[in-house]
């Protein structure tokens, strides 16, 4: 049993956010400040012939005008991941090509944001438009191509081939998928689309930076990474990383849209030449078309099984819409396959091709999911459509063919990010259990009953009603690549600093961090002044993505202070005139195992220490690195009504069980389930990018974009079903994306189950759902 | 952006206020808010209203006046106080968020007649008056005040009238997927029914071609019938609102839908009888 | 220009001009608790109250409320007295990034105050103009719920 860990602690910046008191990027302002305004291609493809900039450089207050007249030509890549990434360098802060109508013409620093907004009109750009790409699926081989002689590379040995519009490219094959394809004796096929979408974190995209007394540049910002922003400002900005410092406050929400080096270079740019701090916030309708959403996609679903629902050999192909810029574009991709396909293991053909093209398109990049989105909607209906073919429950369907404990599937080392993959076989799983308790909390087999489309219950009603299921896996950080470290020293009142490069997006994994260290040192959560993140100040941490912080940092924080434990012993001990053997931790302090009674505090520990004899710092360090992935697991069962008038559907009951391994935190861990099931349910339903015809975003404001209100919510049911992880703090895994990949595909089974007809396009908007009905 | 230097002015008296919009570029302030999402250059003086005491909603002499300067939040209010002015009080609880109906005043939602409008629809179907404050006050009916081209003209609303009829059922519909959204169309509709057989017929939907339209086809059909299955089930055919597609949604599918709801808004009409 | 304004049962002068809204107004102010998520009156981050009431502060210009009350959330509790609306919010896990917390406790408040026994669709109503895009909303509606518990069982009231 646990102390501080699985316990519902309260988010330790709890009371500073519901009071304001906490500070995120734009909250920060400095003297003699400039405010950055960013000028945006309205033109999908275009080459900019000239900017004529003098009448704006005359305006009283502008201060400085970046373009490409005045900043290198520095090929890069927007986002943010370890080095070197697996992102193509195709990216110029400011270059001569628009690539999509969102993309930085230049920017004006001025003396206020109204002088910034009004010189940007007065900046005259010359523009020879270009005949644009806006459908994915004419990119390839097209004879518009969009990185034409631009010198873009891919930074790692992988296919990349720009001349043929071609970002990323991805194969895996297991076994021999074409030839048990033929023999198999059923087959069905399912494609599907997912549209764009947003991240839509309540806080737009910010960046603050200024000079330090010693003429360092500091950078405030809403990111997930910040030394990935370090790195990559230093690249573009041509600035020493020494000399850069980024700090990352309190962020209001991310979901892998801050996973992007976007406003960064840019106020560091302006900082750096006028020695003069200067500040970008992003309007939300910048956020909406410049910054990066969910990549549109393509899937398709070849499934050969026989009679019985044996699956011989299962294809899954993916057409992925890289954006005009390939941010992502190969990792999110590998990630449709290896996150779907190991699921059910026991297939033993397995065929995944997935390939990103570039269109003059807004720029995909990461978002909650990761892929996984995307590919679960036409896997897990094919699963379905199997199980419907051969009348077997497809809950015991994936209890009989999921993979378990002590299981592989080939896929993990076939599909890697950017390189091959790490075998891996699963420890910890409460997918079988999940499956039970999912069906049971949802009244699964009474409804599969009572439904159906050729039910009493529907036939011939205006209303019908259905019930479909899911069941997932995602990962736990990137094995072998993403790299998570702690720093811990001891305080004269037996409290401590712990210092991680983790960053905090709102997730609460500071706490959870905390309540690590708490359990390993039997000391509250408050005797931690957690702090992160701070590229001066804590260790390095590749960041906040791929489900890593309370897995990856989590296990760094538990080395660390089992390090600390170590040293705290040893001089308890000593006071004690014990040696460490006779010795152990209790309730905060350290005591003989003899007898409780003989004592010294953690507080008077620390004193001695430092004051007395023998001195020196408590202190530790560790590094985590995972040789593994753990998939976390979840399944959901949604109840939907569909309106077979008007194609409206309502969700009537959504059902989780999710094994996590140890929720470290009960409750932040369910409101991350919560959280992603309310954005996938909105995804599903309603959310899209709409462009014109020359590729323009037309619905940038959350009002026509469309979010969920407190008032849109189905009733929820969220159980949490734990499994120990044995290579994770305490048995834990992770919970943050998964949970959004469940909409779409059960929502999309709900509806087959109440009307019989399959759904192969998102989001589920009723004008779509009436065309499908209607269709014969 | 406004301009920065636009100036104020904050008259105590409706004659004040009168005077000073007909200034060029200067122009009337209630909540803001529709203000603040156009905001043009052009506007150089902003008259508020806020001292005008133009907030009020009085019933009086089988009607009910409701002052320009009454938000949204006002009239649901007065409405779950009073359990009068249902129709409309529904129709703005579902129209923009609990921080915007505090804020969005009748007056200028009047004047500026966006698409998306949960107002007009059912003040057209209530047949709601509204009296203008000119040299000449004079008082004409909402239609009026549309068709006439009023509507662009300068002029201060002072307030906006409702009969209180007896036996009157009606109810108001909107087409929106989720809470906070800009719906496709608003329709509202106002029977007088006597002994089961409508007597009189007020049908307008908002969000179409031409942004609003009164459904005389289907007021006429329904006038004299008894409100039955038979009769709402035919009434439908006379329903035909034309749309203009969008990026999301064809005209197609608005008519469609649009019937769908007004024969739904009818059967729940239809339910109230009893 | 300096104007009076009455903040957080203070009256103070705020430099603005007078084409600024209330929330660029109180952001230059240092009420930087107020948080600006759109500008364009659809997430609700800028909330205030004005007399009592929830606004989108970017929706209202500055120079029409000065002779009303302004409440932020620090009116409402502060770090070092917070009101047992905000510590419901901690306790039921209602605060993940925080940004929409403001608007949310504001919100929340007002409901409270006119109606200490909402049932759960005037709860939803009265949030309908704040947006969470990280709870599912499902906690907030908790701590609402959970803080008109406390109303009920302890006899108090909004204050």
């Amino acid at each position: 049993m646990f102390k501080y860990v699985n316990q519902p602690i309260e988010k330790i910046d709890g009371l500073a956010l519901v009071t304001g008191e906490e500070k995120y990027t734009d909250d920060f302002s400095f003297n003699n400040m400039l405010y950055v305004s960013v000028l945006h291609s309205g033109y999908a493809y275009a080459k900019i012939i000239d900017i004529d900039d003098s009448e704006a450089r005359t305006m009283h207050g502008v201060v400085e005008i970046l373009s490409y007249k005045n900043v290198n030509r520095i090929l890069y890549t927007t986002a943010g991941q370890g080095y070197p990434e697996p992102s193509p360098y195709d990216t110029l802060l400011f270059g001569k090509t628009m690539r999509f109508v969102g993309d930085n013409v230049c920017a004006v620093a001025a003396e206020s944001k109204e002088i910034a907004d009004e010189a940007l009109k007065k900046i005259k750009v010359t523009y020879k438009e270009l005949k644009p790409i806006l459908n994915l699926e004419k990119s390839e081989g097209s004879s518009i191509i969009i990185h034409k002689d631009d010198g873009a590379f891919p930074k790692i040995p992988v296919f990349y081939d720009a001349k043929k519009n071609i970002a990323s490219k991805v194969e895996a094959n297991v076994g021999d998928f074409d030839s048990a394809f033929k023999k198999s004796s059923r087959k069905i096929e399912l494609d599907f689309y997912c549209s764009y979408g947003s991240h839509c974190a309540i806080e737009p995209h910010a960046s603050v930076s200024y000079l330090d007394v010693r003429g360092r540049l500091v950078i405030i910002s809403t990111t997930q990474v910040p030394f990935h922003v370090r790195r990559i400002v230093s690249h573009v900005a041509e600035i020493p990383v020494s000399k850069i410092r980024v700090i990352k406050p309190r962020l209001g929400g991310g979901f892998g849209g801050k996973q992007e080096i976007l406003l960064e270079p840019i106020v560091a740019l302006m900082t750096w030449r006028t020695k003069r701090p200067a500040k970008l916030v992003y309007s939300r309708r910048e956020v909406f078309k410049s910054t990066r959403c969910r990549h549109e996609y393509q899937t398709k679903v070849s499934v050969g099984y026989e009679a019985d629902g044996k699956i011989n050999a299962l294809h899954l192909d993916a057409l992925e819409n890289a954006g005009g810029y390939g941010s992502h574009a190969l990792t999110v991709l590998a990630n449709a396959g290896s996150k779907t396909l190991p699921l059910l293991n026991k297939i033993e053909n397995l065929r995944f091709t997935g390939m990103g093209v570039y269109t003059n398109l807004p720029v995909g990049g990461a978002y909650r999911g990761y892929g996984a989105t995307e590919s679960y909607p036409a896997y897990a209906q094919a699963i379905d459509m199997v199980c419907e073919d051969c009348g077997l429950d497809i809950v015991e369907y994936y209890k009989k063919w999921c993979i378990k404990s002590g299981e592989t599937s080939a896929i993990f080392q076939a599909l890697g990010e950017g390189k091959e993959g790490v075998a891996m076989t699963i420890g910890s799983t409460s997918l079988v259990e999940c499956l039970d308790e999912g069906a049971k909390l949802s009244d699964w087999y009474e409804k599969r009953k009572l439904y159906g489309p050729n039910s009493d219950f529907n036939k011939g009603k205006r209303l019908k009603r259905g019930i479909g299921m899911v069941a997932m896996m995602q990962g736990s950080a990137i094995p072998e690549i993403d790299m998570a470290s702690a720093y811990i020293k001891m305080n004269d009142d037996g409290s401590f600093n712990l210092n991680v490069g983790a960053t905090d997006l709102g997730t609460g994994s500071d706490t959870v961090l905390a309540q690590i260290a708490s359990e390993v040192l039997d000391t509250p959560v408050e005797s931690f002044i957690v702090y992160s993140s701070d590229t001066d100040f804590t260790p390095f941490d590749t960041g906040a993505y791929a489900s890593s912080t309370t897995y990856l940092s989590g296990q760094a924080v538990r080395k660390c202070v089992e390090e600390i434990k170590k040293q705290i012993l040893k001089v308890g001990a000593e006071m004690l005139s014990l040696s460490v053997d006779e010795v152990e931790l209790n309730d905060s302090r350290v005591t003989a195992k003899e007898n409780i009674k003989e004592e010294v505090s953690f507080a008077d520990i620390c004193q001695y220490s430092l004051y007395q004899k023998n001195q020196f710092q408590i202190q530790a360090t560790a590094s985590h690195i995972s040789p593994k992935s753990p998939p976390p697991f979840a399944v959901h069962f949604i109840e939907i009504e569909v309106d077979t008038f008007t194609g409206i559907i309502k969700v009537l009951n959504y059902t989780a069980t999710v094994d996590c391994g140890t929720p470290i935190n009960p409750v932040t861990a369910e409101g991350q389930v919560e959280g992603a099931i309310v954005n996938g349910l909105s995804y599903a339903l309603f959310e899209n990018y709409y462009f014109s015809p020359h590729g323009k975003m037309l619905n940038d404001t959350f009002g026509k974009y469309g979010v969920y209100t407190a008032f849109d919510i189905p009733p929820m049911k969220v159980k949490l079903i734990k499994s120990y992880e044995e290579t994770g703090p305490y048995g834990a895994k992770s919970i943050s994306e998964i949970n959004i990949n469940g909409a779409l595909p059960g929502i999309a089974n709900a509806f087959y189950n109440a009307t019989g007809k399959r759904l192969h396009s998102g989001p589920f908007a009723p004008e779509y759902v009436l065309k499908v009905l209607s269709e014969k | 952006m406004l301009h920065q230097n636009l100036e104020w002015f904050f008259p105590h008296k409706v004659e004040e206020a009168v005077k000073l919009i007909e200034q060029q570029g200067v122009i009337l302030h209630g909540g803001g808010t529709r203000i603040l999402k156009t905001s043009p250059k052009s506007i150089k003086g902003l008259v508020d209203v806020g001292r005008l005491n133009l907030n009020y909603i009085h019933h009086a002499d089988n009607h009910f006046s409701i002052g320009s300067a009454s938000t949204y939040a006002d009239i649901i209010r007065y409405s779950l106080k009073t359990n009068k002015l249902l129709i409309l009080a529904k129709a703005l609880s579902e129209a923009a968020s609990t921080p915007l109906r505090n804020r969005i005043t009748i007056g200028g939602s009047l004047k500026d007649f966006p698409i998306w409008s949960s107002l007009y629809a059912p003040l057209l179907a209530l047949n709601a008056q509204i009296e203008i404050a000119e040299k000449h006050e004079k008082i004409l009916s909402l239609e009026e005040y549309l068709d006439s081209g009023m509507i662009k003209t300068k002029h201060l609303i002072k307030r906006i009238i409702v009969d209180d009829i007896p036996n009157i059922i009606g109810g108001v519909k909107r087409f929106s997927l989720i809470r906070f959204e800009y719906p496709l169309f608003t329709i509202a509709v106002v029977l007088q029914v006597k002994q089961k057989t409508v007597s009189e017929a007020r049908i307008f939907i908002t969000g179409v071609k031409g942004r609003h339209k009164r459904c005389k086809r289907a007021e006429h059909f329904l006038i004299d019938k008894e409100l039955n299955d038979e009769t709402i089930q035919q009434a439908e055919k006379h329903f035909a609102p034309k749309f203009v597609s969008d990026y999301k949604y064809s005209a197609e599918y608005k008519e469609h839908t649009a019937k769908v709801f007004f024969t739904d808004l009818l059967h729940e009409l239809k339910g109230t009888l009893k | 220009m300096k104007f009076p304004f009455k903040v957080n049962n203070k009256s103070k002068d705020l430099e603005l001009l007078p084409n600024e809204t209330l929330l660029h107004v109180l952001r230059n102010n240092d009420f930087t608790e107020v948080k600006c998520g759109c500008n364009e009156g659809e997430c609700g981050s800028c909330t205030v109250l004005l007399d009592g009431k929830p606004v989108n502060s970017c929706q209202v210009l500055a120079m029409s409320v000065q002779e009303k009350e302004i409440t932020t959330v620090k009116g409402i509790g502060t770090l070092y007295t917070p009101h047992f609306l905000q510590k419901s919010f901690v306790e039921a896990g209602a605060d993940q990034c925080g940004f929409c917390s403001p608007g949310m406790v504001l919100a929340s408040y007002s409901l409270l105050k006119e109606n200490p026994k909402p049932t759960r669709k005037e709860i939803l109503t009265a949030l309908d103009g704040n947006l969470c895009r990280c709870t599912g909303y499902v906690k907030i509606v908790d701590a609402v719920e959970m803080t008109a518990q406390k109303l009920q069982t302890n006899n108090l009231e909004m204050e």
